[in-house]
């Protein structure tokens, strides 16, 4: 089974609770069904701004901290020389 | 396994070095695994496997051999250009290590690495080390381990690379934090099983090894490397490689 057949799983049960919620099949216990039915058309919308607002800071921080190393490159740089000049030595051809 | 080190690893790494034009490269990244090898005292090979190059990679695969000796260089060509996953297939037919390390031979994966890669795998029997651009300490932890990163990307390149890692980590949650890299540590055995059960070519292969590897249930560690973009030549990112990208994105996702 592949991970899609397991999310839409899982999916489609929170849809299904939803639903029957919604047409008031299933009472959800101690809340009032007045609250209930103020918040439940919300939800859906709640979810959306949550996930669009966690990507763009999950984005944004991974952006932030991704990190530059020019001592790398220098360091690399110098190495190639000295590999150069070393395989020189044995009869490599080098550039 | 044991070489002619008084060491007490007793494993043999094998490198498996997918060429194709890299004529200028190949004698300085074996120099370099070669140093790094014979400093850390371990039993080495590299299995050089050329596409036919029209630039002479394998003349100067030759030479590196008549240096190193051709039990550590093995130049092991194929007739034509025939793609990275099939390169690996062919090179593990001639392994005689225990572990092998893929890596680019471009000088974007530094020999440095290897030997804290190794240590990962020794001190919690790691099926697959995998180095990340994208995190700044090892997982598990590792006290030597220094922070990743990149060298030569601009501001907009880095967001297409989060945003395609950011896609991935959502969809396909793989446990490891950077799925496109191509610098790794296998055990061979685990190598063998993952790459017969993957199907894609390109670089979803490398994706799809991580998603696999997880799947069949292997144990994976990372640990952080930098990343220098090629040196010479130009490393292409257009719309058809996010595109070709987010399609192997969703194939992995209703695939795996």
């Amino acid at each position: 089974m592949a991970r899609a057949h397991r999310v839409a799983g899982v999916a489609a049960l929170f849809i299904t609770l939803y639903t029957l919620v919604f047409l008031q099949t299933l009472q959800v216990p101690f809340i009032e069904r007045n609250t209930v039915d103020e918040v439940l058309p919300v939800i859906p919308w709640w979810l959306l701004v949550l996930f669009g607002s966690y990507s763009l800071w999950s984005l944004g921080w991974g952006l932030f901290t991704f990190r530059d190393c020019p001592e790398a490159y220098h360091e690399l740089l110098s190495e190639i020389s000295e590999a150069k000049n070393d395989l020189r030595g044995k009869g490599v051809s080098v550039d | 396994m044991q070489g002619q080190f008084a060491s007490n690893d007793t494993h043999k790494y094998s490198v498996i070095l997918p060429t194709y034009n890299e004529r200028k490269n190949l004698p300085i990244i074996i120099w370099l695994l070669a140093k790094m090898f014979e400093e850390n005292k371990l039993e080495w090979e590299v299995i050089v496997v050329d596409d036919a190059s029209p630039d002479g990679t394998q003349e100067v695969a030759k030479q590196l051999a008549s240096v190193y000796g051709e039990y550590k260089i093995v130049l092991k060509p194929r007739s034509g250009k025939l793609g990275l996953g099939t390169a690996y297939i062919h090179g593990l037919n001639f392994c005689s290590g225990d572990f092998v390390i893929i890596m680019d031979a471009d000088f974007s994966h530094h020999p440095k690495f290897i030997p804290q890669f190794i240590r990962l795998q020794k001190a919690h029997n790691l099926d697959i080390v995998t180095g990340t651009r994208y995190r700044s300490t090892s997982k598990p932890y590792l006290t030597d381990a220094t922070p990743g990163g990149v060298h030569g990307w601009d501001l907009k390149r880095k967001l297409i690379s989060r945003g395609a890692n950011f896609l991935a980590m959502t969809v396909l949650n793989p446990g490891v934090s950077d799925l496109t890299g191509s610098f790794r540590l296998y055990r061979v055995s685990v190598l063998r099983h993952i790459i017969t059960v993957t199907q894609s070519k390109g670089y979803v292969f490398q994706m799809e090894m991580m998603v696999r590897a997880k799947a069949l249930g292997y144990t994976v560690g990372e640990v952080p490397i930098t990343f220098v973009d090629r040196l010479f030549g130009e490393s292409k990112l257009g719309a058809d490689e996010v595109v070709s990208y987010a399609k192997g994105v969703w194939q992995l996702f209703t695939g795996v």
